[in-house]
């Protein structure tokens, strides 16, 4: 049965839930575009347009690592924005990863706005520490902060999705070919935008080569993506029993065997990466 | 109620311990204070298992625990399990100062973080979701497994951590990082990370150009001659461009999602793309 109403409903309360970061591994499945795209996919009645949706959307937020919790753009609701578009009205797939990457960007502010937030229920806690109120300490850490996080979350994807559909839909008939066109060849190229955020995120010189050959080889002899992961595996491998990189293994043990580091030093180079591309610097 | 009695913790506890830290860890993140809610909420009922209700030395430890503290939670596992068997020890009488407990935190939560972060989300949880995302546009459900797999492996990963760290406490982290395994294994994944990326850009990259030039007579198609050259020179410079102005530091990653609107937009009115 296609409901928008149903569908409205249930990408409000997913993004709700997974954004409220309940479970360490749960979320990171519940916040994937693919995940979420093949979900509600199923929902609609069309998993197959659900999951290529969500994997197109995916693939512009590979190697963004959120340390600290500081998340550079918001996949999920970008996703849940986009997905139930493509399914409830005429829009491509191409044309969803451009809806989806503006959108992605307001997610960022509500998690902000979340964790600003978060500081009363530490300091509830503080004072339920004192006289050992262990069952307090833990409604503080999950309940309240969840509850919160609905009246932040749920309203936005359900009026997004619900009233969505219709303009998208109005929208498409009065927008000129040749914009239609671009913002098709820009969901061909923002996949670029992840990958070299993923090849700056790993860095090291020593490795460039590696994305040579990746790419050369797929362009020449058309191998599968399972083809390329063995292959790839197998020179990693190869690589390692070498005895790796030389100036990287000084590097890595340097950066890790320290116990008297300051906490936060291991941490900065990706917090510094993060920084750098969201302009924080 | 202090009592003499060692009390025993079982194995249920230690993952029961986990299961706490593993649901709650990110929910109360604040800018303020991170996981030290998630923390001490976590040890809570531990805390008052070998205290006892109501006892000063509860009151203590969830203070204590309160302290700030960050990581990457299934890395983390490692910390928590440690300062489980630290607490148990403690409360056995024990000498153990506060400061002990919370520097060893401290200290180590950084390390941790630095390693979770870059190894598991930064180049496994990538290896993996990219090849996702790579079944999923073509339409192939093996997509959603990927992701769930990861998910399921990475939990048990850090249920693993858990006990480690509690059986073998604080040497088991120090032993951890300073042996090779943790360094080859992140060069491992470096390179099979970095190998995936070109081999997915190949594939999931488009961009084309009808471009064609009328030379005395004869009709010259770009995207021919540039295929005649070396296949897929267009997506190549895409991605090595964004690349190149992540690095030299010049662009964020908003401005560049501006910056390709724009490119796509105006190439699609002129006819380049």
């Amino acid at each position: 049965m296609q409901s928008v109403l149903l569908m409205a409903i249930v990408s409000g309360l997913w993004y709700w839930f997974s954004a409220g970061l309940a479970g360490y591994t749960l979320f990171s499945m519940l916040k994937s575009p693919t995940f979420i795209g093949f979900c509600l996919g199923l929902l609609w009645g069309d998993p197959i347009t659900g999951i290529m949706a969500g994997g197109s959307i995916e693939v512009v937020y590979l190697g963004l690592v959120a340390p600290g919790g500081n998340i550079p753009s918001d996949k999920a609701l970008a996703a849940l924005i986009a997905v139930p578009l493509v399914l409830m009205s005429d829009m491509s797939v191409e044309l969803a990863v451009s809806v989806a990457v503006p959108v992605g960007a307001i997610g960022v502010l509500i998690n902000n706005l979340r964790r600003y937030f978060n500081a009363i229920f530490v300091h509830r806690a503080d004072e339920l520490a004192v006289e050992g109120d262990v069952k307090g300490i833990w409604r503080n850490a999950t309940w309240y902060p969840l509850a919160l996080g609905f009246v932040m979350r749920f309203p936005i994807v359900f009026v997004a999705n619900y009233f969505g559909a219709d303009l998208i839909n109005q929208l498409l008939t009065i927008i000129p070919e040749w914009v239609l066109h671009g913002m098709s060849v820009m969901g061909g190229l923002l996949p670029a935008l992840g990958f070299a955020t993923t090849i700056f995120m790993i860095g090291k010189r020593e490795y460039i080569p590696l994305f040579f050959i990746g790419y050369f080889l797929v362009e020449y002899s058309g191998l599968t993506t399972i083809g390329a992961a063995i292959f790839g595996l197998m020179i990693a491998l190869i690589i390692s029993y070498m005895g790796g990189f030389p100036r990287l293994r000084g590097e890595i043990a340097a950066e890790s065997s320290r116990e008297e580091v300051s906490p936060k030093t291991a941490r900065r180079t990706n917090q510094d990466a993060i920084d750098e591309m969201m302009g924080r610097k | 109620m202090e009592s003499n009695n060692k009390t025993q913790l079982t194995k249920r506890d230690i993952t029961r311990t986990y299961l706490r830290w593993w649901w709650t860890a990110e929910i109360s993140n604040s800018f303020e204070r991170m996981q030290s809610l998630a923390y001490a909420a976590s040890m809570g009922p531990i805390l008052e298992k070998l205290y006892g209700k109501g006892s000063q030395g509860l009151k203590d430890g969830l203070q204590r625990h309160l302290a700030f503290f960050n990581t990457q939670a299934i890395w983390g596992a490692l910390i928590i399990g440690t300062t489980v068997a630290m607490e148990e020890q403690k409360a056995s009488g024990e000498d153990i100062p506060d400061e002990t407990i919370t520097s060893f935190k401290s200290g180590l939560m950084g390390p941790l973080a630095g390693i979770g972060d870059s190894l598991d989300f930064g180049t496994i949880q990538t290896i993996f979701y990219s090849l996702a995302a790579s079944f999923a546009v073509t339409g192939n459900f093996l997509g959603a497994f990927f992701i769930v797999a990861f998910s399921v492996i990475h939990f048990f990963v850090g249920l693993g951590f858990m006990h480690t760290g509690y059986q073998q406490g604080r040497k088991s982290i120090m032993d951890i990082l300073q042996s090779g395994r943790i360094n080859a294994m992140i060069q491992t994944a470096s390179i099979l990370g970095m190998f995936m990326m070109g081999a997915l850009s190949a594939n999931m990259v488009r961009l084309e150009t009808p471009l064609e030039f009328n030379v005395s007579g004869s009709v010259i198609n770009v995207q021919e001659t540039l295929d005649g050259i070396v296949p897929g020179l267009l997506p190549l410079a895409a991605v090595l461009l964004v690349y190149w102005a992540l690095k030299k530091d010049k662009f964020t990653l908003s401005q560049l999602m501006v910056i390709i609107t724009i490119v796509c937009l105006v190439g699609a009115f002129f006819g380049i793309f």
